[in-house]
């Protein structure tokens, strides 16, 4: 490139030159209101939805406090009823620490196999590029579907989970006793690979030097991934923990496939118990109740593990930078 | 990364083999429940609770679910139910372009006043309990006359595919220099055009990639029409577990083929995208 | 025709300052030059005319006619952006022919949209790459094909954001040589955005310097050359930077550099006894003479009779100013050197002269500046900038390069 410019270069015609010969346009000024209700024009459809939303959610909301179903159409306002009603009922307590087992124990294990997965796969073997493809089957199958597979396998007459472990026709997956571990194994089954493609991610966007340094310094696996790969993985680990947690608390399909919440209050977990309560008894007051009580829960779980992330981010950032 | 093999490092150290065995471990049971899952949708009525591996495979139980003699031997209308998921989905997934684009372009684009309380508003939808919705639209779709309709579907399942589009776009609006649709505004182009011109082929890579995670999701949704549905506007999600839930013969092997059905198109879209998959999924929050 | 005056023009990002009330009256056909550092302001005004960012406060007016609130499609302005802001998808001949392609840049067949796409391609030479895409381009290609973006239409303003800051340096001084020279370019009003003062000083009809948003001089090159505003000006022109002194007035005579400076006041300089200053002294003024010379034999090397000069003091003769000092360190520039010398006092003078010329490290040197070229400014905290007073030449040199 050591062209340079032509002593007498054709000049490029400026505007005298213009076929429509000097243009005096009659300019136009928008003025500053109309300039500034442009993001709000843009925005309008998709607010005006989300009030539409919002409206059967704010319903929700007084439905809480009448004495509304199917039984009483015409209902009347009765306080917090509803709530100390629930609060008082050992069913509902039952579903709480349903939930919450479930909401804990299934997000701490898929973090903990999905960041396993993840490093074991940014090894690059061969036998994890082949993997890698299919890893996300599970995640991409409906939670549903994925209940009816594992109700297949469950079963304790032909299932082939009994076959395959040679157990013959001694377990009952979804007896009392086992059915929430039961539920928990198959959310696992789906959601892990979520955890893992996330910090898979997570894991190719770092930076090499740190690990180069480490690798000079002949520090140990584990000293590495404790001091270097974790701090620096924390804001997408933190990620998918958000996505799973929140989820897992009002978890619903797949356990509402295999158990429907049985046998007894064994996997009835909060948003079950709400279906149970309006849709199935169609008290839609009491219902309404339970969902209110467990949309605060999410609230506040939502507010802790933001704030956690955003400052997870910050640190990251200062690590990296 | 560190944990790349190195040229000259050894292949078959025990660890590496230790790692490789770890991770074959996860696979088989991954991918165990499908493949079970696809070689019960190829046996027959006799063999289905009777055999574990060795059967004579058939492809009769696809087309015996996708026809009516499906509806007859398990009273589920399976076919109705594809076209119904497939309506509802692309009529969500479409409103939800329509909408949403906008929105998502005007939030990437401008900080204006309420803008982010919009944007965490519409991804609250993804985090609510899905019921404190249903349970009022329950009674408002059968006051109103849209319980079990395609259009009362479609409106509900903007709470999941909503802020799918609108968080995705988002970010990729917000990745795309401000520079480019200046230059088409100095261009001679109005902002319209620009946007049309400059800023729309740009994000493609996004928008496919929320249409498609949108569809995927509005699928594999299970709750909306279980509750705001009965049969007109019931989806594959419904009628795969009425498969079970029958009475009479169980025909395991007819849910199982409609089971695989039902989850072909999600994970034949999911390979598609797999690139932009896991910004998809993390709404943005996380860029591969 | 289209003259373009900029008045009041404000813009904050927060609680950061993009600019700060910025005048600017730019005439018809004028080539305006934008100087200054990154983050002073330079994009935020090009950008504020171009009607691509909503001002706080003040006013564009093109060709008198007022622009608030006309969409930037509207003011016939065409802009080169630092970023290229090349369409990726389209190919070059596309991104060039997108102007003329809108409608309201003029209306152009085919044929004639080839013509102009082929003139400026040709007087650009990047003809053999209208079929790539911008991201198959190096950069240097890039910033030729933004340019040709802009020089392809007719325009009342061309907005030229550092065009030239990604070509190599050889290209670079090819493309300053021939740029103004453009037919376009020569008869369009135009705003040059740059951070190097050697393009600032080659092709601007007058330059404006800028810093924080604010502008701190206009004037033709050699009047901000010859007389910078203040210290700040003065460093943003030359490389390396003009050395200022301090110095403090006394008793009719100006002192400093721990007493190697030592002049009387020349008439007209408005300063006061007791007063301190800085002195600026732009390398390249600097000669060394009398180099070689023992700091005792230098009593007779002038013919200045000054009987109070100073132990380091030189003579200065009636048009220069002398100083005496110890060569430090000597660095070459090729057929230059760079030679710091210590004169006393904690600021060595720098000094740019030829290689023949240059005294051996720690050899004693005789400086000497004419006095037009020694600027004085008002003293101030470091790193503080301050405004000018004027020079050793006194009221003479304000009259002879007003």
């Amino acid at each position: 490139m050591t062209h340079t410019l032509p002593d007498n270069s054709p000049p490029i015609e400026s505007r005298s030159a213009d076929p429509e010969g000097p243009r005096t346009r009659a300019t136009k000024p928008v003025p500053q209101w109309r300039r500034g209700a442009r993001p709000y024009l843009l925005a309008l459809p998709a607010l005006l939805l989300t009030v539409g939303i919002l409206y059967p959610f704010g319903v929700g909301a007084f439905y809480s406090v009448l004495n509304y179903g199917a039984a009483n159409p015409t209902p009347d306002f009765v306080g917090l009823d509803n709530f100390s009603s629930i609060l008082g009922d050992q069913q509902f307590w039952t579903s709480v620490r349903v939930t919450m087992m479930f909401a804990l124990l299934a997000t701490g294990v898929e973090t903990v196999l999905g960041v396993g997965i993840a490093l074991l796969l940014n090894r690059a073997s061969l036998v994890g590029r082949i993997f890698e493809k299919v890893l996300i089957m599970p995640l991409m199958i409906a939670p549903v579907i994925a209940g009816v597979i594992w109700s297949l396998m469950y079963n304790s007459q032909f299932g082939v989970l009994n076959y395959v472990l040679g157990l013959g026709n001694s377990v009952d997956w979804l007896s009392a006793d086992n059915a929430l571990w039961s539920v928990i194994l198959v959310d696992i089954w789906i959601f892990t690979p979520f955890v893992a493609i996330l910090v898979l991610a997570g894991l190719r966007s770092l930076p090499k030097e740190p690990f180069e340094a480490s690798d000079v310094d002949g520090a140990g696996w584990w000293f590495r991934l404790r001091t270097l790969q974790l701090p620096m993985l924390w804001p997408y680990i933190l990620v998918a923990v958000i996505f799973r947690f929140m989820d897992n608390l009002k978890i619903f399909d797949h356990v509402y496939v295999l158990t429907a919440g049985g046998p007894g209050l064994a996997t009835r977990t909060l948003q079950i118990g709400a279906y149970e309560d309006s849709i199935i008894n169609l008290d839609y007051s009491r219902g309404s109740a339970y969902m209110f009580v467990l949309w605060v829960i999410v609230f506040i779980t939502a507010r802790f593990l933001v704030s956690a992330l955003g400052k997870a981010q910050r640190r990251a950032a200062g690590s990296e930078g | 990364m560190a944990t790349t093999l190195m040229p000259g490092q050894k292949r078959f150290t025990p660890s590496a083999i230790l790692a490789d065995l770890t991770l074959l471990a996860w696979f088989v049971f991954s991918l165990f429940p499908i493949v079970w899952l696809v070689l019960l949708a190829l046996k027959t009525d006799a063999e289905q609770t009777t055999t574990y591996f060795s059967f004579s495979p058939t492809l009769d139980n696809f087309g015996t679910v996708l026809s009516d003699r499906g509806e007859e031997l398990t009273s589920v209308d399976f076919p109705t139910a594809l076209l119904t998921s497939v309506l509802n989905c692309a009529g969500a997934v479409l409103v939800s372009l329509v909408v949403g684009i906008p929105a998502a372009y005007a939030a990437g684009r401008w900080r204006f006043r309420g803008s982010n309380d919009l944007m965490f508003t519409i991804l609250s939808f993804r985090f609510a309990p899905e019921l404190m919705v249903i349970v009022p639209l329950f009674v408002i779709y059968n006051q109103i006359g849209l319980f079990d309709t395609t259009v009362g579907m479609i409106w509900v399942l903007q709470l999941v595919t909503m802020p799918l589009v609108v968080w995705i776009l988002r970010s990729y609006f917000q990745d795309l220099p401000e520079d480019l649709e200046h230059a088409a505004l100095l261009d001679g182009y109005t902002r319209r055009r620009a946007f049309v011109m400059v800023a729309l082929p740009l994000v493609r890579p996004g928008i496919a990639a929320a249409t498609l995670l949108a569809f995927i999701f509005a699928w594999n949704n299970y709750i909306f029409p279980l509750v705001l549905s009965e049969s007109e506007a019931s989806t594959v999600t419904v009628a795969i577990t009425k498969f079970l839930g029958g009475g009479g013969q169980a025909y395991y092997n007819l849910t199982a083929a409609a089971a695989v059905i039902a989850a072909l198109p999600p994970l034949v879209l999911a390979l598609t995208i797999q690139r932009y998959l896991v910004r998809g999924l993390s709404f943005g929050a996380v860029k591969s | 025709m289209a003259t373009l005056d900029i008045t009041g023009l404000s813009k904050r990002y927060g609680s950061t300052v993009g600019i700060d009330a910025v005048d600017l009256d730019i005439d018809d056909g004028e080539f305006f030059v934008l100087l200054g550092p990154s983050g002073a302001g330079k994009t935020t005004t090009l950008k504020s005319i171009a009607g691509l960012i909503e001002v706080d406060a003040g006013s564009v007016t093109i060709g008198g006619r007022d622009m608030s609130g006309v969409e930037p499609y509207e003011r016939n302005v065409a802009m080169a952006f630092e970023s290229y802001a090349l369409y990726p998808q389209k190919s070059v001949l596309d991104n060039l022919a997108s102007p003329l392609r809108s409608g309201r840049t003029g209306r152009y067949d085919d044929a004639e949209q080839r013509r102009r796409v082929d003139a400026v391609t040709g007087t650009l030479g990047i003809s053999h790459l209208l079929d790539r895409l911008p991201k198959e381009l190096s950069n240097g290609q890039r910033q030729r094909v933004a340019l040709g973006r802009v020089l392809v239409r007719p325009a009342d303003v061309y907005l030229l954001d550092e065009p030239l800051s990604h070509l190599d340096a050889k290209l670079r001084s090819a493309m300053r040589a021939e740029l103004k020279q453009l037919g376009a370019v020569s008869q369009t009003t135009s705003v040059y955005v740059t951070h190097d003062y050697q393009e600032a000083l080659a092709l601007g009809d007058r330059v404006g310097v800028l810093r924080d948003g604010r502008i701190v001089q206009v004037g033709a090159p050699e009047q901000v050359w010859n007389a910078p505003a203040d210290t700040f000006v003065a460093k943003a022109f030359g490389q390396p930077e003009i050395t200022l002194l301090d110095a403090v007035v006394d008793d009719g005579r100006i002192h400093g550099a721990d007493g190697a400076v030592d002049v009387a006041v020349p008439p007209g300089l408005a300063v006061t006894s007791g007063q301190r200053v800085r002195l600026g002294l732009r390398p390249r003024d600097v000669a060394v003479a009398g180099a070689g010379a023992p700091p005792d034999a230098a009593a007779v090397a002038g013919p200045d009779a000054d009987p109070v000069a100073g132990p380091g003091a030189g003579r200065s003769a009636p048009g220069e100013l002398r100083m005496r000092g110890r060569v430090g360190l000597v660095e070459r520039l090729g057929r230059l050197v760079e030679v710091s010398v210590d004169v006393g006092g904690s600021t060595p003078v720098i000094v740019v002269t030829s290689a023949e010329r240059a005294a051996g490290e720690g050899e004693p040197v005789e400086l000497s500046v004419p006095n037009h070229q020694v600027h004085v400014f008002q003293a101030g905290a470091s790193g503080e900038e301050t405004p000018r007073i004027g020079s050793l030449a006194g009221a003479t040199d304000e009259e002879d390069r007003a």
